[in-house]
């Protein structure tokens, strides 16, 4: 968009502002036992004045309530809401704005006030206005937008029985998967660690590191060792080489905790050390098995390989009893 | 399964609750919407969330919110009356991470018997999901 | 040998686009409207310019970015690598290219959407399919993913082995952040915090916090370099290049030179600090004002050290004697710096530099400044530049 058309669109979201998304209306059902359970089990709410009449009628609230957290849902739409919703206020909104490629759509923040706890019986009547639409932003998500919409919800008499504002962003998706996946697969993703990009000069050491030993590179020539693997000597220019294999005795030379961001596949808070190995060469790995605030310099560890994810061996240092 | 209620006279500023482990799977995330009557695509249709620019469907925020209701009131028992829920979401949820559920009792006002706690539940994968502060009621004086 | 660069070629025009943390634009268009700022600070036409310099990471094609701009014929273009390790790089080339005559008078650019395009702060990924990949390789299964991630670790030992503490790494943020809070073109403008509040912001990396790391943001940065001569006719007061180093120390690996015998040090900026200073025949002591590459807080303190302002390991007591703010021995990033200003990979520091030998800098410092030192990002192969006032010609 250009500065003008985005002046348009502005100016066509911001007329939205203060209308209501159609008048006060009935909720589907009344607030009932079986929502209210099928709710409960989902949650995990163990409390039994969910679900348990008996028990429910000893305690304060005198029989069965609907959980404080479910108000809302007695106002949902339902059904239509995957197919052809309805098209209220708040509805046409999100279309000028999906229109203008603000597709994307994230609640961000709800605050929900209880008046009265809900019993079987009950109905809910909801009202809800667009109460404000913010500046443009930039967020993790991408450009985008945030509405503010506030529910008032009564009962049956015309009490209030709640009240609830919403935020929700509407953003232009950021990256957007070129393709979705067309296969079904309900498998759940678990992310991996990034892999190291295997070439002829390091596969060997990754494929080794894969059958749990940690190679260092030697000079045929000179028997210098080095690493990271190179394809020269540069103490005698000589491309001959082999290998030794490390006891994994070391030191901690330098390390840092990273806690931000937090990349899929890892654990955080996560350490990660320079380690001088006892051959004389230095190695960057994971710091394991102690407290991250306990790591320091100077500090003798002991790696061995192990398998971290379902696709990744590395070796991983742990503390040295007593090895200060 | 507790029926004791907490009373407001044992709860202190600094309390902590139990941290509680939640398995984010495609059946929570399909079985929170249908309880809570959302039935936006973006919570049950993998290729809509794709869309949307997430990998896989996610939590709807009506769950999080459940999730983080019964968190405090599992904690504080029945007779305990939940006043107010404010939530923040950060990450989505996706099928596959697992969120902590963490609370702290941040603040306690004796005249209204009220308690708040703030619950963060963070996920393995991209952290933080959601922070928000419940507020219940308390029963005072077991002896009354 | 020194090399001949010494007073043969100057700044003569500098601009910066607006910063923010959405552009709205191309990162061409923002090229195009900071070089072409540029042109009209210096009184130059795009058809003077027959050269063009930026970084290897720059997306803006020299010759798109000519046609642009109405750039006629060119006979040098250049780049150089290292992500913000290039950015004196830039006046190195341009230096050369004149002093040697290959060209006379050269635009250097560089333009990114940092913030609403990629974020240098989600770090490197398994996607990079270059010769790079493997060296990233040995640090991203373990997670050490992100550039606050690789200077945290020499910033560790560094902490480990001098008395360097979280008291001057806040002097650095702090003094930036008080020079951004008076520069209406600064990201930070009129946003000023505490200790406590520093001491608040999340934990990035040990021992980072948010305000040890600088912005991402959107923006791009251009100045143009011609002979002094040349300089000498144009509208606004020269900028000579007095000196220009450019180094890769020993044993060294983009951002993880982990197996240096001692890495709480940044030997290649003590390279180029040594031939800016030799080709110059100028001393720490004529130096009056710096601009310091600030990605992170430390990486201040190291390069303090590497130009001989203090001794190796000292630089905590230089700057907790306020020497990097408005009246101390050397007033620093005036700007605001990237962790204040914006984070235009080290060009908009040049921008400043060149503002402060002209005297214009929104926080020019009392004294009289005749020689302003500009650096390079460092932790990669970097450099620095020293300038100075047409007087001292």
């Amino acid at each position: 968009m250009n500065p003008e058309e985005t002046k348009e669109f502005e100016q066509k979201i911001h007329a939205f502002v203060g209308r209501e998304n159609g008048p006060p209306k009935k909720g589907k059902d009344a607030v009932n036992e079986p929502m209210i359970r099928q709710w409960a089990e989902v949650m995990g709410d163990e409390s039994p004045v969910y679900t348990d009449k008996e028990t429910a009628k000893n305690t304060t609230k005198g029989g069965i309530i609907a959980p404080p957290s479910m108000l809302q849902a007695w106002s949902m739409e339902g059904y239509p809401m995957a197919g052809s919703p309805a098209v209220d206020v708040q509805r046409s909104l999100h279309n000028v704005f999906d229109e203008n490629g603000f597709t994307g759509v994230l609640g961000t923040n709800t605050s929900t006030e209880f008046f009265r706890d809900l019993k079987p019986g009950d109905e809910v009547t909801y009202h809800t206005v667009i109460e404000s639409i913010s500046e443009q932003k930039s967020t993790a998500r991408g450009i985008g937008y945030f509405i503010e919409t506030v529910t008032q919800f009564t009962d049956q008499n015309g009490e209030r029985v709640g009240k609830q504002v919403f935020r929700v962003l509407k953003f232009i998706p950021a990256d957007a998967p070129a393709e979705a996946s067309s296969v079904a697969d309900d498998s759940p993703a678990v992310p991996t660690r990034i892999a190291a990009p295997r070439g002829h000069d390091n596969g060997w050491w990754w494929e080794a590191a894969d059958k749990g030993k940690v190679l260092i590179q030697r000079c045929k020539s000179c028997q210098t060792l080095r690493h990271p693997p190179r394809p020269m000597c540069g103490e005698c220019q000589s491309v001959e080489w082999d290998s030794i294999e490390s006891t994994l005795d070391g030191e901690i030379f330098s390390f840092t905790v990273l806690h931000y961001p937090k990349v899929p596949g890892y654990d955080y808070p996560l350490c990660c050390a320079v380690i001088s190995l006892a051959e004389g060469t230095r190695i960057v790995a994971n710091v394991v098995g102690i407290d991250t605030e306990e790591v320091k310099i100077g500090m003798k560890v002991k790696g061995k390989v192990e398998q971290v994810d379902e696709k990744t061996m590395l070796p991983q240092f742990y503390p040295v009893a007593g090895g200060q | 399964m507790s029926i004791d209620t907490r009373d407001f006279s044992n709860v202190a500023v600094g309390d902590t609750l139990p941290p509680r482990e939640v398995p984010i799977t495609s059946a929570l995330i399909v079985g929170g919407a249908l309880a809570s009557r959302d039935f936006t695509t973006v919570h049950h249709d993998k290729k809509a969330a794709q869309k949307g620019g997430l990998p896989d469907i996610f939590m709807n925020i009506l769950t999080s919110n459940g999730l983080m209701g019964s968190y405090v009131t599992n904690w504080a028992g029945p007779d305990s009356c939940t006043k107010k829920i404010d939530l923040k979401l950060g990450a989505p949820n996706l099928p596959g991470f697992i969120m902590t559920l963490t609370g702290e009792v941040k603040a306690i006002d004796e005249a209204s018997g009220t308690v708040d706690i703030e619950v963060l539940g963070e996920n393995n994968v991209w952290g933080m999901h959601m922070q928000g502060t419940v507020r219940v009621q308390l029963p005072k004086g077991a002896e009354a | 040998m020194t090399a001949n660069v010494k007073d043969k070629a100057a700044i003569v025009g500098i601009a910066n686009t607006e910063f923010s943390k959405n552009s709205g634009r191309s990162e061409l268009q923002l090229a195009a409207e900071a070089v072409a700022g540029a042109l009209e600070d210096a009184g130059l036409k795009p058809s003077d310019v027959d050269g063009m310099t930026t970084f290897t990471m720059d997306n803006t094609d020299e010759i798109e970015l000519a046609r642009a701009v109405g750039i006629g014929d060119l006979s040098f273009y250049s780049r150089v690598p290292h992500g913000g390790g290039a950015a004196t790089g830039l006046i190195h080339q341009a230096a050369m290219a004149v002093a040697s005559g290959m060209a006379e008078t050269i635009v250097c650019y560089r333009s990114l959407n940092g913030r609403s395009g990629h974020r240098y702060s989600s770090g490197v990924s398994g996607n990079l399919l270059t010769a790079d990949a493997i060296h990233w390789g040995w640090y991203m299964p373990y997670g050490l993913v992100t550039p606050a991630s690789w200077v945290a670790m020499y910033t560790q030992r560094y902490m480990h082995l001098t008395n360097c503490t979280h008291d001057s790494l806040f002097e650095v943020a702090h003094t930036m952040r008080e020079y951004a809070a008076t520069n209406p073109a600064a990201l930070f403008y009129d946003q000023r915090f505490d200790r406590a509040e520093y001491d608040a912001q999340k934990k990035i990396v040990d021992p980072f916090r948010l305000y040890d790391c600088c912005l991402e943001s959107d923006g791009a940065s251009a100045v143009i370099i011609t002979t002094t001569e040349r300089a000498k006719d144009l509208r606004q007061p020269g900028v000579v290049v007095k000196g220009v180093g450019q180094a890769a120390a020993a044993n060294m690996e983009s951002m993880t030179s982990f197996y240096r015998d001692e890495i709480a040090a940044i030997p290649s900026m003590d390279i180029a600090a040594s031939k800016a200073y030799e080709q110059s025949g100028l001393t720490p002591d004529d130096i009056d004002a710096a601009v310091i590459y600030d990605a992170f807080t430390p990486i201040v303190l190291w390069q303090l050290e590497s130009w001989g302002f203090c001794k190796h390991g000292e630089a905590h007591d230089f700057v907790m004697d306020g020497a990097l703010r408005p009246g101390g021995r050397l007033p620093t990033n005036t700007h605001g710096g990237q962790l204040s200003e914006a984070y235009i990979h080290g060009v908009n520091g040049i921008v400043e530099a060149a503002r402060l030998v002209r005297k214009t800098s929104v926080n020019q410092p009392d004294k009289e400044v005749n020689h302003v030192l500009v650096t390079s990002g460092v932790g990669v192969p970097t450099g620095g530049a020293l300038l100075g006032s047409m007087d001292t010609l």
